[in-house]
């Protein structure tokens, strides 16, 4: 019974690393959090359409979860052993791949941080080198958010606003929500933040906090949530307590189902990230560093605000790239 | 006369005796919710209100139905792992029939149902016939209805846009109660009755105090665990049609370690980890004083960090002040 076990399991283990790489073309390891969420779905295709406009191959993993920080520098390490051409990681935190970069340098494997995880004072002092880093600036997305809420409702408006977090500690969660509130403290002074709550990436949980807080601040004028999931559940439990043409909800994001919801007049916008473009462009900038071109450090890759006319009208250039 | 005689220790005692053996939940369990609610009504102005307790009830409604589910699989010194990971995969396939295959919406309550249960019955039927701890299979899975959720739902993402009769089952509000807080109120008065007065309900409480004595009285322990486990799959796919009604979308991720929670409540609730003891209105109460204490937190605005602090702390205590009590039972 043992030795069948043994036999299966190798069996399984050698299927798994027998995937191998095709020689003649240059191969890029990709690695993702997870595919468990549409932006980085969105993310692999433009990665896929990058490398077959530039010719390479690229081999892809990801961890099973967002917050699955171990098994994917497990991930890291097992793909460094194929000896890939390049390194695209996006880091479920900004420490948790070092040791494998670190490696990766070692190596001479160029690395590049995808998506913005890493933190270049980290990486400094751990001894890890980036050829660049490559994402949309998830302060600036909180921004634009808070920029579309004030052009909504006046610079001298007041009135409460509820902004949803993202996992408690999870650094975009946070960079969204910090920069919606910064700018919302600058551009309209009179619009004050009531609350700022974990809803934790969980569509029923923002649904929950929406109610408690319509509760206590039924004049409630705005609610910012870090992503479309939880926006979404914002929106179903405003529009159950008849609040729908009250209150301004924008998510970020921009995935297919907040389209919907925009385009049926009930999410009032989604600052849309553009992942098949940052993924595309990742590419694009890898073979450009491999033919030892300059590449900026920090490649910012633009965010937009969707909204129901801009949906409708159809005719903004960038739209192309909203999967 | 007679209660001027009783000591007040006396009295206390056949209070308890009192919910212990009519009632089936513990005294203890109710004070701390009591407790709970009386500091958050001095700490909010808001609390105190028939909208709020109605959110309450409404927050609470998913992790109560999977409580049920969690309390008859520990009564019988089961566990189910993968009731959180059901609940996304139920939600997925039921908005798949309605919104992808475009099927009539009755088709979203059967499919997220049935997905539920057929879940279940995988883990009953591997338990009982492999004989693979309950642990491991029910582990397994936790993985593998995450991930076939997440491979029926296009790129992995929600599937928005639910039909209208399917989502009044979440948002309706029949006389100003919503929808799922009269589900789960059908559903755990039903749950109750089961597991403390039906024939179902005594096998399954005597299985999981001794399995061996149970098989020598002739109760039929392995069809008896299969039906367990499918019920709790069932339950868990009316979380996720609940769930999914209440975002009007299946969303592959919901319900992520939900199962936690749902555990937690049962063992707030009375229901010991190790079989044999298990009530129903426990794991309710259990699921509410979880429940009061995230409204509670919302309503101050407290920030996430105190809130997991705060969480983790109430938890412990509650199950403290549940435990002095048995130890001097057991010591009596």
């Amino acid at each position: 019974m043992t030795k069948l076990k043994f036999v299966l399991l190798a069996s399984v283990i050698t299927a798994m690393s027998s995937v191998a790489f095709a020689a003649d073309k240059p191969v890029y390891g990709v690695l993702m959090k997870t595919l468990a969420n549409p932006f980085w779905g969105a993310m692999e295709q433009g990665v896929k359409a990058g490398a077959d406009a530039a010719g390479v191959e690229y081999y892809l993993q990801a961890a099973e979860s967002d917050q699955a920080a171990e098994p994917q520098l497990n991930l890291c390490n097992t793909m460094l052993q194929k000896k890939p051409a390049v390194m695209i990681t996006a880091a479920i935190n900004s420490n948790i791949l070092l040791p494998c970069l670190k490696q990766a340098n070692d190596m001479k494997i160029p690395v590049v941080d995808l998506d913005g995880n890493l933190d270049p004072a980290i990486n400094e002092k751990a001894g890890v080198k980036i050829a660049f880093q490559i994402g949309s600036d998830n302060e600036a997305a909180g921004a634009q958010g808070a920029d579309f809420v004030v052009s909504k409702l006046g610079k001298d408006a007041k009135g409460p606003v509820l902004v949803i977090e993202g996992l408690s500690g999870n650094i975009t969660g946070q960079k969204r929500a910090r920069g919606f509130a910064a700018e919302l403290k600058k551009a309209a002074p009179g619009l004050e933040i009531v609350a700022s709550l974990p809803g934790d990436w969980d569509r029923g949980k923002a649904a929950n906090i929406t109610n408690d807080i319509l509760t206590k601040h039924g004049d409630l004028v705005a609610i910012f949530a870090a992503n479309d999931g939880m926006a979404l559940g914002a929106v179903e439990t405003v529009f159950a307590a008849s609040k729908g043409d009250k209150v301004i909800i924008v998510g970020v994001d921009g995935n297919s189902d907040a389209v919907k919801s925009i385009k049926e007049g009930r999410l009032t916008a989604s600052v849309a990230q553009l992942p098949y473009l940052v993924g595309k462009q990742a590419v694009e900038n890898v073979k450009l560093v491999t033919e030892g071109k300059e590449v900026p450090a920090v490649v910012h890759v633009p965010t937009m605000v969707l909204t129901k006319a801009v949906l409708d009208a159809g005719t903004e250039p960038m739209l192309q790239f909203v999967k | 006369m007679l209660m001027d005689r009783l000591s007040t220790v006396e009295r206390w005692r056949r209070l308890q005796f009192f919910y212990d053996t009519k009632l089936h939940v513990r005294l203890e369990s109710l004070i701390v919710l009591g407790v709970l609610c009386l500091t958050m009504a001095i700490l909010s102005p808001f609390f105190l209100s028939v909208s709020n307790f109605l959110n309450i009830l409404l927050a609470t409604t998913t992790i109560g139905v999977l409580a049920i589910a969690a309390t008859l699989i520990l009564s019988s010194a089961g566990l189910d792992l993968s009731l959180g990971s059901v609940l996304g995969f139920s939600g997925v396939v039921g908005a798949y029939f309605c919104v992808i295959m475009e099927w009539p919406w009755p088709m979203a309550i059967i499919g997220a149902l049935g997905a539920g249960a057929l879940a279940g019955y995988v883990n009953g039927t591997l338990i009982t016939r492999t004989r693979i701890p309950a642990f491991i299979v029910t582990l397994g899975m936790l993985g593998i209805a995450r991930g076939v959720g997440l491979l029926i739902a296009p790129n992995g993402g929600a599937i928005y846009g639910l039909p209208a009769p399917v989502i009044y089952l979440g948002q309706g509000r029949p006389l100003g109660i919503p929808m799922p807080v009269i589900i789960l109120a059908v559903v755990a008065i039903v749950a109750h009755y089961v597991l403390s007065y039906s024939r179902f309900g005594h096998h399954t409480l005597a299985m999981g105090d001794s399995e061996a004595a149970a098989r020598a009285t002739g109760i039929p322990v392995e069809p008896l665990r299969r039906k367990l486990y499918t019920l709790s799959g069932l339950l868990a796919g009316l979380a996720g049609l609940i769930f999914m009604a209440r975002v009007n979308a299946g969303d592959p991720t919901a319900g992520y370690t939900y199962e936690l929670t749902a555990i937690t409540a049962a063992i707030i609730g009375g229901t010991s980890l190790f079989g044999g003891k298990g009530s129903i209105l426990g794991a309710m109460v259990g699921a509410l004083i979880m429940g009061v204490l995230q409204n509670g937190l919302n309503l101050l605005a407290v920030q996430s960090y105190y809130q997991q602090i705060a969480i983790g702390g109430v938890l412990i205590l509650a199950v403290y002040i549940d435990q002095l009590q048995s130890a001097k039972e057991r010591k009596s």
